[in-house]
């Protein structure tokens, strides 16, 4: 990654400025994306409604009645205007954030974990934090299938079963320092292993068999304002504390005996980030279910745009992985008329190839 | 935090243990503000671990730290992180980001969380920068320096956290002569100027000579001695610690002390089966004995050589080795006396070489005095290359060769050939070695 070669700096002044506002650019690129996504998010569903009514209803809405008419005045009588709003507020605008939040949270995990242990192929689904907690949240369909709609149980599950991977990641990568590859390796068998067990409870679950593809592949849909609202506050709590943690992680680059000389507490650090990125996953995956590579690949294309700081990498891959998860979401949908994909099979075409070129590149091993 | 009243770096009965390993052992040691003080001693004797114990928080470690009076025991890192800059022997790469931000890691215990940093902050990195000479490269991503401005990248680094203590683990490590002393005149330049204690572990002595005020001498994980270089570094002091035979010289231009290191003179430790190290005399001249004599001392083997002229470049190297040798003076016919020495080196020898030299009037009682050795040791004669013209002696030297040929000298075509036949003499069979009577 060669950025930010330049002319030199003139003294007493604030270091790099073109780097700001390249910075700037992208984050300003990736909001503009995501508004347009959001719109476009809206109009695609089992439902075609007319674009007007959709606006119409979304800016109604969301100025809590100020703005606008109910439904853009396109409906054709208020019983209609009712299901569309019922459609386009109640079930659309929920999974949209739910995709933007969740895509949010995997790739602030994904980079967390990639900047603590130093090891690029880094990220919760590979890193086997993604299964556990889909098998946490999966105990709750088997043995509380009264409970299972509860949508504050479901995420304490997931982080819950994602705890297990996360301390047996954090103990591998000790063991494993200066071994990326052992490291992702010991992740893909704790996957296999949650995977199996998954399987496994949802299996023992009378109505399982419908659940276990969008378990085991994501799904974005039938998402609700309360399970929006828990990950809404998960994660802004969550990736805010993260994301002020961009000084640490550059430290950390340099190992942890460095990053301890010059004031960082590198063990303590370390396990709360991790601890962190496992609860973001959690919340994330107990709502949608196993999510692959948005978590590798985010960062990754952030850092070619914007550089190595994790001052930078951290906010802009939250905002990548939104756009991005919530673009794969809407590709899902339409890929295949009539037919909605779990939404990890486009992230996985995007992320196989991307995954097998960090792993390939010429000196991946050099970190 | 510049230029504290406190004493420095105060370091006091360190003891330091990895698991039964002592890696140090008891070591107490100050360093002055504005001082910089070397760590000197072989590999393994503690250089990095005391360095390391001062710099973080070492398991195992017992004993006190002070810095300015204030203990380092119990400080969180980024409390120590004020008091003490640490540039490791080695560390990870990290990541090529912007020269600039990479030295401002260092400040990363002055800067508050929600700050961007300081004016200060940014003043330090430009100092620091500035300081090691690579202001021009600022922007420049880390991972694109070469190695020595990455030495000086790690330096700057160490000198932006702004502490009272400096702590520097071989700072010149790959890197060239040249920057070697740069590195180390910008480090000795910035402790005088801001008041900084710095301790620094090197492996070069010269430098550490040439750059510090003081040497502190590990051995084994032992403080040996502390003093001034010119007073600490003496040809005794290398030949214990580090097993080495060096010529002390003085530059008349500083007085300061420089070492010219020789190859070793202690043989290799005594097998229990080998007692005694095999001993070879090589008789010589002219040069004809250095490739021989080094190499039996690289095998381990005392050597002694003789009878030679004086200021003849056998003897100067003999001299130089440290390899006892018989002398006579120069264009002097070689006299009783010398003959005597050369008789009390043959005496100890458990084999006779002879070098292919020029013989002439002045040093052909060499060959004939050995005819009386031949059948006491054994004894390999080297061959004179073919064509070569080498009897100056009017065919006596020739005659005294064929001689010791007769009462049962080997001969050798070759310098390899000779090394040879002694490696097999000094195998411990016992047979081959010859009674010494």
């Amino acid at each position: 990654m060669r950025v930010l070669t330049g002319a030199p700096l003139p003294e007493n002044s604030t270091l790099r400025p073109t780097s700001r506002w390249r910075t700037g650019g992208v984050a300003f690129a990736l909001l503009v994306g995501l508004l347009v996504l959001v719109g476009i998010s809206a109009l695609v569903g089992s439902h075609w409604l007319p674009a007007a009514a959709v606006f119409g209803i979304l800016i109604h809405q969301a100025s809590g009645g100020w703005l606008g008419s109910a439904c853009g005045g396109v409906a054709a009588n208020a019983a209609q205007c009712t299901v569309w709003t019922e459609v386009v507020w109640g079930a659309r605008v929920p999974t949209i954030l739910v995709a933007l939040l969740c895509g949010a949270a995997l790739a602030l995990s994904g980079a967390t974990l990639q900047g603590t242990f130093r090891n690029p192929l880094c990220d919760p689904f590979l890193l086997g934090l993604s299964s556990g907690a889909a098998m946490g949240a999966s105990v709750l369909f088997t043995f509380q299938l009264a409970l299972a709609e509860q949508a504050t149980l479901l995420p304490l599950f997931a982080f819950a079963g994602a705890l297990i991977p996360g301390m047996v990641v954090y103990a591998a990568a000790r063991r494993f320092a200066g071994n990326p590859e052992a490291l992702v390796l010991t992740g893909v068998a704790l996957s296999a292993l949650f995977s199996a067990l998954l399987a496994t409870f949802l299996f023992l679950n009378p109505s399982g068999g419908l659940q276990l593809s969008f378990w085991l592949l994501g799904n974005l849909q039938d998402q609700t304002w309360t399970r929006a609202g828990i990950l809404a506050a998960t994660v802004l709590i969550g990736g805010s504390l993260l994301v002020l943690h961009g000084r640490e992680l550059n430290v950390l680059q340099l190992g942890p005996e460095v990053a301890e000389s010059v004031g960082v507490e590198a063990r303590r650090t370390t396990r709360r980030l991790i601890l962190l990125s496992t609860v973001v996953t959690a919340v994330a995956v107990a709502f949608t279910g196993v999510i692959g590579f948005v978590g590798l690949v985010s960062p990754h294309v952030v850092r070619l745009l914007v550089g190595p700081d994790y001052r930078r990498v951290l906010p802009l891959s939250a905002l990548f992985g939104a756009v991005f998860l919530l673009g794969a979401g809407d590709l899902a949908q339409v890929i295949i008329p009539q037919v909605f994909l779990p939404v990890g099979i486009p992230t996985s075409f995007a992320g196989v190839p991307f995954f097998l070129y960090l792993l390939y590149r010429p000196g991946s091993r050099a970190r | 935090m510049t230029d504290g009243p406190g004493p420095g770096l105060e370091i006091e009965d360190l003891t330091v243990r990895y698991g039964d390993r002592l890696a140090l052992s008891s070591v107490s040691l100050t360093v002055a503000p504005g001082e910089v003080v070397a760590i000197a001693g072989p590999n393994g004797s503690g250089k990095s671990t005391l360095v390391r114990s001062v710099a973080t928080q070492v398991l195992g470690a017992r004993g006190c730290v002070r810095i300015h009076g204030r203990s380092l025991e119990g400080l969180r890192p980024i409390e120590r992180a004020l008091l003490v800059a640490w540039m490791p022997q080695d560390e990870p790469l990290g990541d090529n980001v912007p020269l600039a931000d990479y030295v401002e890691y260092g400040r990363y215990a002055h800067l508050a969380r929600w700050s961007g940093g300081s004016s200060t902050d940014r003043q330090a990195v430009v100092n620091a920068l500035r300081e090691v000479d690579l202001t021009d490269f600022a922007s420049r991503g880390v991972l694109e320096l070469s190695g020595g401005e990455r030495q000086r990248a790690r330096l700057a680094r160490a000198l932006a956290q702004d502490a009272p203590v400096l702590l520097l683990d071989e700072p010149t490590a790959h890197l060239d002569v040249g920057h070697q002393l740069d590195v180390l005149e910008r480090v000795r330049a910035h402790a005088r100027r801001n008041r900084r204690a710095v301790l620094v572990a090197l492996h070069d002595l010269n430098l550490a000579a040439r750059f510090t005020d003081r040497v502190a001498v590990l051995s084994h994980g032992r403080l040996r001695t502390v003093g001034p270089p010119a007073d600490v570094l003496s040809p005794e002091l290398l030949a214990e610690i580090w097993g080495i035979v060096a010529e002390m010289r003085r530059d008349p231009s500083s007085g300061l002390p420089y070492l010219i290191p020789r190859l070793p003179a202690r043989p290799l430790p005594a097998r229990a089966d080998r007692p005694r190290p095999f001993r070879v005399h090589v008789v010589a001249g002219g040069g004809s004995g250095g490739a021989l004599v080094r190499a039996a001392i690289e095998r381990g083997w005392e050597v002694s050589t003789g009878v030679l002229p004086l200021f003849d470049s056998d003897s100067e190297l003999a001299r130089e080795l440290g390899v006892p040798a018989a002398v006579e003076l120069p264009f002097a016919p070689i006299g009783p006396e010398a003959l005597g020495r050369m008789d009390a080196l043959l005496e100890t020898a458990d084999a006779i070489v002879v070098a292919p030299f020029p013989v002439g009037p002045t040093n052909l009682v060499n060959l004939e005095h050995l005819a009386e050795w031949v059948p006491r040791r054994p004894t390999i004669l080297i061959d004179h290359r073919s064509g070569e013209r080498w009897d100056y002696a009017g065919g006596q030297g020739e005659s005294a060769r064929a001689r010791l040929v007769t009462s049962g000298a080997l001969t050798a075509p070759d310098v390899a050939f000779a090394l040879r036949w002694l490696a097999e003499r000094s195998a411990p069979s016992g047979a081959t070695t010859p009674s010494r009577s």
